[in-house]
């Protein structure tokens, strides 16, 4: 695919190497979402940032951590943990080893942004490599921070395009002392909203609210004493509500995670719709597009599913969702298949095209994954 | 009417012409006096009468403004209800002030979403007060949200006392309609927190109006939590109070907000509303929890037994919705209420590294008694968030010496690994300071992401970015982050 590979250990590295490489890039982390989007130009010199790994600062008092953004999030975890600290995120392919920048870059995200946000709501600062060299920082070190443009957001789902990042800032959580999970029977999707709204209207405050195998999961995470008393009104609020056993909860979270990186072989689309229209939109996917694997967070109105990995089939799910109003993203895709990774251009993707034309004028980092939305070929010379 | 000449050459009088065409004459103001009421917002000490201001009603009607800016050539520079405290709202000489303040709509309470959609000059507590009704709420709260714009508080990623748990404006928008330079309507976000490709609502959010106007904005609302306890803790020291946070992160728990006062700023909000705080203690807490009741209670017997293990000399605890609103007014009338102690004062916000609270607050007191100058402290302690009140004497002299006072704070809170502004926004008050905190290449490429915004540079121009006008030819040199003297991060 690529003409050649770098693996800079340095900011200053990863500069000269992006800069110096003949034509397009395309930065890599763990590979773990190699395929996610639409693929990159094939004559692209890859850039792997796994060397850019490791804490740069930690100072749990202030709950921030600075890493190289090649750090895997899970090493990351396992080392905060020893604080009794985490970043409150947690897709389905971090155990995977899949990186903190490339998570970032896909805008990935698991079952707590429902109480955390995604990665977008964590990150507070970044450092970017541009196509010309530049190095550039925006954020900081503090969760509270005004200054400036937020640049971070603009590579947050740019899917590797625009720059290259070095470094993140991530605002880090307590982890609860306990987490309960209580399932509650929904077989039939067009029921979703009105299940996921029957748990979000109890006062428990669920972290994450998720539909998996027919059914809704509702993880409590508190202090010992808070989740019991939780997981216990919830059972007796909701009718066929109850507590898992902890090796059913984790069997159940580690199922879902399973569907939400979907089999081998089928396309995986993650769709956001309104929460109310979720239902309506899943069923008409499931007859219509043959959609399998699927998780959905009612609360949120986000779901991932799977699709025959078929140009048309995918381009169908593109249009029905862009109907409903709502968003799509092609992740997975089979190797050696060609489908549409985005949907119908939006109106903002004037926005896109100009802030590329500015900021990487020739495309040459992350050329082809944002394509037809940004253009596939480089500025002509 | 003047016939000053505007930016590209065109005069007041045509440009006023062309929106007197679109609007009726009640919603263009070019009279000297009407102009004055848009000369400033809440800071008050810079002020620019503009050529033009004008006061759309709907989306299409500020596109079309905007639209005629842009044949003219003029900047513009939108307004919400100008109580900014960084100048963002600030006019820009011969060119156009639009008003979102007849865009106040409330459009939708969709409580099955749990979402708001709303013209962007709805005020910030009316969002919480059209929920209400629902059991439901709009979480960022400025202490100015009686009368804030949703508007402003997009541009500014405003944020408030529960943002410690609960997150800042950016955190519960999902989706703005924006009208940009050229005058033309998008859509940045969606309906869910899913966006396809980058995060363009993300980057606008904040961006102090440099890059378009909001004028539709979808923000969540969130279910009132069952239970909310509040206490008012009294310590013997600043070090006392500042280490009893650190212990509150340290046992896990995430109050829904802290909030610190000195001696003098109790003593002007106790004087001014009566709110029951001990006026002789050097500090006190705030500490609020909310959730599901059993989880609160649980750990607010933790709280109360750490303030008590740190040395609290007074434990009050609101036990009612009276108590704990007479507790909260207090705070947010600290600000204002400085004046009953003060003929005159400057509002400073800069943001540390929670943990070294207690060193900044030695330093600034420091640097006040060095110019002979007090300054009252109320903040947001869970996150670092200071807001030093400057307090001095305008008749006596004293401005220059307060304002060099207020600046060498917020650049301190940068040296010591901080940031300008935890809410304030840049504006043209901090623009000056930007190098401070960031390298020319940091600022050239926020500058480059504007250019694909908008490559005039007409929406609100002047404010954020440092300008050799604005600063003279040489701003102030970037200092590196502290932990990169320390050779502990490095950029390069
Ligand atoms: C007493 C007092 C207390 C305060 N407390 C807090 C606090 O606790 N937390 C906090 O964050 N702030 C606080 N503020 C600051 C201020 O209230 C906020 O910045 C607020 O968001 C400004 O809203 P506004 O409608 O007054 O905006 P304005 O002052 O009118 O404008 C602010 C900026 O937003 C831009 N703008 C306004 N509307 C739009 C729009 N529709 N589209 C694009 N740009 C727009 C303007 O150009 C300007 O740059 C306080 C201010 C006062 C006076």
């Amino acid at each position: 695919m690529s003409t050649s590979t770098t693996a800079p250990t340095t900011t200053t590295e990863l500069r000269d190497a992006v800069r110096d490489a003949p034509g397009p890039v395309v930065a890599t982390g763990a590979g773990t979402a190699a395929d996610w989007a639409a693929p990159p130009a094939p004559d692209a010199t890859v850039i792997s940032v796994r060397g850019l790994a490791g804490v740069v600062a930690h100072n749990p008092g202030d709950m921030t951590v600075a890493v190289g953004a090649g750090t895997p999030l899970d090493a990351l975890q396992s080392a905060l943990a020893e604080h009794g600290q985490r970043v409150a995120f947690d897709a389905a392919r971090v155990r995977r080893g899949a990186t903190v920048g490339g998570l970032f870059a896909t805008a990935d995200s698991g079952p707590l942004a429902l109480a955390y946000g995604s990665l977008r709501d964590l990150v507070i600062g970044v450092t970017v490599v541009l196509a010309d060299g530049t190095v550039a920082r925006s954020g900081g070190h503090v969760i509270k921070n005004v200054a400036g443009y937020d640049l971070a957001k603009l590579l947050h789902g740019a899917h590797g395009t625009f720059g290259v990042m070095s470094e993140v800032v991530l605002r880090l959580h307590p982890r609860p002392p306990a987490v309960r999970t209580v399932a509650l029977p929904c077989p039939d999707l067009a029921g979703l909203p009105a299940a996921g709204r029957a748990v979000t209207d109890t006062p428990v405050e669920p972290s994450a609210l998720e539909w998996s195998d027919g059914r809704l999961l509702v993880r409590l995470e508190g202090t010992e004493g808070g989740v019991e008393g939780r997981a216990t009104r919830l059972a007796g609020l909701l009718d066929g509500a109850a507590e898992l056993p902890a090796a059913d909860a984790d069997a159940a979270w580690s199922s879902h995670a399973d569907a939400v990186e979907g089999p081998d072989g089928r396309a995986v689309i993650r769709v956001g719709v309104r929460p109310t229209q979720l239902g309506e939109v899943l069923t008409s996917l499931v007859g219509e597009a043959d959609a399998e694997d699927v998780t959905a967070a009612p609360a949120t109105g986000v779901a991932t599913l799977t699709v025959p990995a078929d140009a048309e089939v995918v381009a169908a799910v593109h249009r029905r969702l862009a109907a409903a109003g709502g968003t799509s993203t092609l992740r997975s895709r089979p190797a050696g298949t060609d489908l549409p990774a985005w949907g119908p251009a939006p109106a903002s993707a004037v926005l896109l095209r100009a802030v590329a034309a500015s900021l990487d004028p020739d495309h040459r980092i992350g050329r082809g994954r944002m394509d037809p939305w940004l253009p596939r070929t480089g500025a002509p010379a | 009417m003047t016939t000053a000449t505007t930016g590209a050459g065109s005069t007041t009088g045509a440009l006023a012409a062309d929106f007197s065409a679109l609007l009726p004459d009640t919603c263009v103001i070019t009279d000297e006096v009407g102009l004055r009421s848009y000369e400033c917002d809440g800071l008050t000490g810079f002020r620019q009468v503009p050529a033009v201001v004008v006061l759309p009603r709907d989306a299409e009607e500020v596109a079309a403004c905007v639209r005629v800016c842009a044949r003219h050539g003029v900047p513009f520079v939108a307004r919400g209800a100008g109580t900014g405290l960084s100048g963002g709202a600030l006019p820009v000489a011969d060119g156009v002030v639009i008003s979102l303040q007849k865009l106040r709509r409330i459009l939708e309470i969709d409580v099955e979403n749990r979402r708001a959609v709303l013209e962007p000059g709805v005020f910030n507590l009316d969002i919480s007060g059209a929920a209400a009704p629902h059991g439901l709420y709009y979480a960022p709260d400025p202490s100015s949200q009686q009368v804030c714009t949703i508007g402003g508080n997009v541009a500014e990623n405003s944020g408030g006392a529960h943002c410690l748990k609960y997150g800042f404006t950016t955190n519960h928008v999902l989706e703005m309609e924006v009208v940009l330079a050229d005058g033309t309507l998008v859509t940045l976000g969606g309906p869910s927190s899913e966006q396809a490709g980058p995060d363009l609502r993300g980057l606008f959010l904040g961006s102090e109006g440099t890059l378009g106007i909001c004028t539709k904005v979808t923000v969540r609302l969130l279910r009132k939590p069952e239970a909310v306890r509040t206490v008012l803790a009294d310590f013997p020291s600043i070090e006392a109070a500042g280490d009893t946070v650190g212990a509150i992160v340290e046992a896990s728990i995430v109050p829904a907000a802290v909030e610190m006062m000195d001696s003098l700023a109790m003593e002007a909000a106790e004087a001014a509303v009566g709110a029951g705080y001990t006026v002789e203690a050097p500090a006190a807490l705030i500490i609020e929890l909310d959730g599901p009741a059993e989880e609160c209670d649980e750990q607010f017997a933790e709280i109360t037994r750490l303030c008590e293990e740190h040395g609290a000399t007074r434990i009050h605890v609101a036990g009612t919705p009276e108590e704990r609103a007479k507790v909260w007014k207090g705070r947010k009338a600290a600000f204002a209420a400085v004046g009953r102690i003060s003929p005159d004062y400057f509002v400073q916000d800069g943001v540390v590294p929670r943990t070294r609270l207690a060193e900044v607050l030695t330093r600034i007191a420091e640097m006040g008694s060095e110019v002979g100058l007090r300054v009252a402290n109320v903040f947001h302690a869970g996150d670092g968030n200071l807001h030093p009140l400057v307090l001095y004497s305008e008749a006596a002299g004293e401005h220059e010496t307060a304002e060099d006072l207020s600046s060498r704070i917020a650049e301190l809170c940068v040296e010591l690994g901080g940031s300008l502004s935890g809410e304030h926004g840049i504006g043209a008050d901090k623009a000056c300071s930007m190098t401070r905190m960031f390298t020319d290449d940091d600022l050239a490429v926020m500058q480059r992401v504007r250019a694909g915004f908008d490559p005039d540079g007409r929406c609100n121009p002047g404010k954020i970015f440092p300008t050799p006008r604005l600063c003279g030819e040489r701003p102030g040199p970037f200092r590196p982050h502290p932990l990169e003297e320390a050779g502990v991060i490095s950029r390069l």
